[in-house]
């Protein structure tokens, strides 16, 4: 394959941009990627950018709690690593410009769960309780414990 | 326990529809990770003994009753057995050193594990022999779903899958694929296709991952980002630049074999000779010695070996898995006399 540039040497170089509404692929030799500035600076790794970024600190770190895990924002700049799921949106105005530097986007645009399925271990407690119920000979019980899983979308129970 | 090293790679060792023969050669293997948590535990970092304990029994639980195949716990099994899963690629580097409970599920197809209490809840993982990225997805995918219908995943619709790291974020999913580019290390192209690899949001590394090191001419090409892209573009992003490295590495392969055909069939046919013929080898000199047969084999100069059997001796000739293949715990010395011995049996070696 030639570089899609000077039609002369062959291509080494694999560039894709996404546009807003369409996608740019080019095949270049490595001179005419020089020209076009691609291969100039080191890009620094997600990781290298994380470790950076966590070294900045704030007056009001040790004041943001996560009331999902009583992390604190300094606590999380410590070790890098969230408590839980709930880390996120205590840390919200942080962690946004944390993601758009590590990977240049702050939006999540790939598979989705529906809202059904943000159940927690609910289904999971239902199903134990319902094996206990019927265990117990407790039909009444059991078919409380049914409908329950039915508003997860799950039918088939057994 | 040889079986049963045997029973882990067979998805390595044995013919797959995925890819041409010929790209088989270049294309080691893929892989596919994508990292999951519960919503209402707390993570990795917050759990106490008795939560990771408690995560564990949850996950075996479902996995038991819907897939085939066995649960490892990580507690119960010795050092070398953990270092073997790694050598396997079923395990990550951090995963040996757990000290909490953790453990990992693997199929009975061998290509399919579930890590548990790794750095998240779980990190699901699929291999291929070749490029087949889009039946390992959608196999791990069903793992993810036969989980998330007891177990509800931390989801956020601005920021996708949360997971323990910010590096994670978002679909979670790390893609990667193992090359075999002996033609691009020869022609010295290999610096600047990979430089072009990480201009494109790739990063590179040896075999066995972070800070393991070039070897062998195999390169291990992954995806950095996980936030703002689909899934699929990911795979296809990784899956185009594979192809056009390929062939590049095709065609560095035909100046080579064409300019110096007599010294690239000299250096081939030595190192199937050395691996014939050697009372001690390491592990480093295997890896080099594989790739110039390998080599061998995909330009038709060797007929005698297959790359089931190449990939085979590239995972039993590492340190822990060549002391599991013996049954016996070998000082270094030794296992390079045992590895010596394994791989003469395999390739049908002399003086015997």
């Amino acid at each position: 394959m030639l570089c899609d540039e000077c039609k002369k040497n062959p291509a080494t170089i694999f560039f894709k941009e996404v546009l807003p509404g369409k996608t740019v692929e080019l095949h270049l030799c490595e001179s005419c990627a020089h020209k076009r500035g691609l291969m100039t600076a080191k890009k620094m790794s997600p990781i290298e950018i994380l470790q950076k970024l966590l070294k900045e600190k704030s007056a009001h770190d040790e004041q943001t709690i996560c009331p999902g895990c009583y992390m604190t924002l300094a606590e999380f700049k410590r070790v890098g690593r969230f408590g839980c799921s709930k880390c996120v949106r205590s840390f919200e105005s942080y962690i946004k410009n944390l993601l758009k530097q590590i990977h240049q986007s702050d939006k999540h645009i790939g598979r989705t769960l529906s809202p059904g399925e943000k159940k927690g271990i609910e289904v999971f407690k239902l199903r134990e309780e319902l094996k206990k119920a019927l265990e117990n000979e407790a039909y009444e019980e059991a078919a409380k414990i049914r409908d329950k899983l039915r508003k997860f979308g799950i039918d088939n129970v057994e | 326990m040889s079986n049963k090293i045997l029973e882990n790679i067979k998805w390595f060792t044995q013919n797959s529809k995925a890819s041409r023969e010929d790209d088989l050669e270049i294309i080691v293997s893929s892989r596919i990770r994508i990292a999951r948590n519960i919503d209402d535990v707390p993570f990795e970092i917050k759990m106490k003994k008795q939560d990771s304990q408690r995560l564990i029994t949850l996950v075996k639980s479902v996995l038991e009753t819907k897939l085939r195949g066995r649960f490892v716990d990580m507690q119960q099994i010795t050092p070398l057995e953990k270092e073997s899963l790694f050598e396997c690629h079923l395990i990550s580097p951090a995963f040996i050193k757990k000290e909490k409970p953790a453990g990992v599920f693997i199929t009975d197809t061998g290509n399919i594990s579930i890590m548990i209490n790794e750095e998240d809840h779980l990190r699901i993982q699929g291999l291929s022999r070749g490029l087949d990225f889009i039946n390992i997805l959608s196999e791990v995918f069903n793992v993810e779903e036969i989980i998330g219908a007891d177990l509800g995943y931390a989801f956020d619709e601005t920021y996708g899958f949360i997971t323990s790291c910010p590096t994670n974020f978002g679909t979670g999913l790390r893609v990667s694929v193992l090359l075999h580019l002996p033609g691009l290390v020869f022609t010295n192209e290999v610096e600047k296709v990979l430089k072009g690899a990480i201009q494109i949001g790739m990063t590179v590394r040896g075999i066995y991952g972070e800070g393991s090191g070039i070897k062998g001419n195999l390169f291990q090409i992954s995806n950095q980002h996980t936030l703002g892209l689909k899934e699929e573009d990911v795979i296809e992003t990784i899956t185009k630049l594979t192809h056009m490295i390929i062939d590049i590495e095709k065609k560095a392969r035909d100046v080579i074999l064409t300019k110096a055909r007599n010294e690239f069939e000299d250096k081939i046919f030595r190192s199937l000779a050395v691996l014939r013929s050697a009372r001690m080898v390491n592990t480093e000199e295997v890896l080099n010695l594989l790739s110039a047969v390998r080599l061998g084999v995909g330009a038709g100069i060797v007929r005698d070996v297959t790359l089931n059997t190449i990939n085979e001796i590239l995972i039993i000739s590492r340190p822990a898995n060549i002391q599991l293949y013996f049954g016996e715990i070998l000082e270094e010395r030794d296992r390079d006399v045992k590895r010596a011995e394994y791989i003469r049996k395999r390739l049908g070696g002399n003086g015997d």
